[in-house]
């Protein structure tokens, strides 16, 4: 049994090691436009970079878990993205990027 | 009057001591609150910049959900209710509360005979959250363990891919997933390649029937990659009440774009068991042939395994079992999704096949309207 064990232990141990092996190798192999920080990227009008970069912080934090709501209010986008930063441990930046993604 | 009875009937020399010791508790909470009120104030954010519409209006959100489920030719109809209430004071302040409303229904005699069961009602969380700047949210109250890749993030029955929770779930997170006292977390250093994330807690006992807690306290700890979306994160937890004991987790998220696939694993373990799960999701975005209808569809496939220690229980099973799971769900809308699933438990206590049919619905509403603007 120890041994089953060990092996089944070695086994997910290779495979956690594999999948990190390749995300750090994908994550060398990314574009400088996607690895670069937002706000350094050239856009037509400040209002297009900042909403390019909110999408950024978007598709990065928030789709890792789920998909963004059908609709959401502009009303409430404030207290919804205020109870993200809490869940996600977004910073001041993301949350501020994220507001002018999903209500500019 | 029979309380202050028994108040003055405590020997003089307890109530000194009591009240020395209270006396430093409200020290130590002060010099506390002191300490992380100038660090507040030295990380002050500008709100002034960068205008937006959104709005601040208290809004409920939350999930419906009804999963029927099969296992080991055993049927159980589960509905669920999970409203999320949320009421922002002003930029600074949140309070935040979910709420489960969970039925649980089997046929009397296990497989036949008519449906019958109760429905359970638990306090996720009831917390006030303090976002005093990107550094540090100061959350109070009751909150979910932020133990792992599971408990808080993954665990919404919106967001689940597979509706059964991993073997390990209990591992950091008994008696109920949730911890009543304070918490501390936010984004310890951020740059353009990394964000580097924590979380510290301490948690006392409870043993109200809504709001269970063990006295604990632990942290977690997480860095993010975002040019490859990769993350990989830690977690522990000292058990403080009871066979004082660790809970340790170590957790890996990756999704790579070029592939559309989802990957996540965590590793658990504690005095009484560990072990792991590994779940990879697809989303076919170009398919060959109509690629609008099948890029709503969602193939999830999990491998699991459980290996107790010290005879298992406190939440985990008590012999080792191991659970491969396929699933297959279907986004109607991206508020309404179809689930389905099918795994098989291989464990000492027996092997079964399982089965899971079901949807999800995600809401988000204002409670009222807001000021025009």
């Amino acid at each position: 049994m120890n041994t089953q064990r060990r092996n089944h232990f070695l086994l997910a141990l290779v495979a956690c090691g594999a999948c990190l092996a390749a995300a750090l190798a994908a994550a060398g192999q990314a574009t400088p436009a996607a690895s670069g920080p937002p706000r350094a990227q050239s856009a037509a009008s400040p209002s297009a970079a900042t909403a390019s970069a909110g999408e950024k912080v978007f598709t990065a934090n928030c789709a890792r878990c789920h998909m963004p709501p059908m609709s959401l209010s502009p009303r409430i986008t404030g207290t919804v993205v205020a109870h993200m930063r809490v869940r996600a441990r977004l910073s001041r930046e993301d949350e501020k990027l994220l507001l002018q993604y999903l209500a500019p | 009057m029979n309380q202050a009875m028994k108040t003055l009937a405590i020997p003089w020399r307890a109530r000194k001591e009591f009240s020395a010791l209270l006396r430093l508790r409200v020290g130590i909470s002060l010099v506390l609150f002191c300490a992380f009120a100038a660090t507040t104030q030295c990380y002050s954010q500008d709100d002034s910049s960068e205008k937006t519409s959104a709005g601040y209006v208290p809004a409920i959100s939350g999930a419906f959900a009804y999963i029927q489920s099969a296992r080991g030719g055993v049927q159980t109809l589960t509905p669920q209710i999970i409203p999320v209430l949320l009421v922002p004071m002003g930029h600074s302040l949140l309070i935040e509360s979910r709420v489960e409303f969970t039925g649980f229904f089997q046929r009397e005699d296990g497989t036949t005979g008519r449906y019958a069961g109760k429905v359970f009602k638990t306090i996720d969380y009831a917390q006030l959250d303090w976002l005093a700047n990107t550094h540090a949210t100061a959350v109070v109250g009751r909150y979910i363990l932020p133990f792992g890749l599971y408990s808080e993030r993954l665990a919404p029955v919106w967001i689940r891919n597979l509706q059964d929770s991993p073997l390990t779930y209990a591992i950091g997170t008994n008696p109920d997933g949730a911890g009543n006292g304070f918490m501390l977390r936010g984004v310890a250093a951020s740059t353009a390649s990394h964000t580097i994330q924590y979380s510290a807690y301490m948690s006392a006992h409870n043993s109200i029937t809504q709001l269970p807690a063990q006295r604990a306290a632990g942290g977690d700890t997480s860095i993010f990659f975002p040019a490859g979306h990769v993350e990989a994160g830690l977690s522990y937890q000292r058990s403080l009440e009871g066979y004082q004991i660790n809970n340790e987790a170590a957790y890996l998220s990756w999704q790579p774009q070029r592939a559309s696939v989802d990957l996540k694993a965590e590793y658990d373990r504690n005095h009484y068991g560990d072990g792991y799960w590994i779940e990879a999701a697809h989303s076919p975005q170009q398919f060959f042939v109509a690629p609008d209808f099948f890029r709503h569809f969602q193939l999830v496939g999990r491998m699991e395994q459980l290996f107790t220690r010290n005879g298992g229980g406190h939440g985990l099973a008590s012999v080792n079992e191991q659970r491969p799971e396929v699933g297959l769900n279907y986004l109607i809308h991206d508020d309404w999704r179809l689930v389905s699933s099918y795994g098989r438990v291989f464990s000492a206590n027996g092997n079964a096949n399982f089965w899971n049919f079901g949807f999800t619905y995600r809401f988000v509403w204002p409670l009222w309207p807001g000021r025009k603007s």
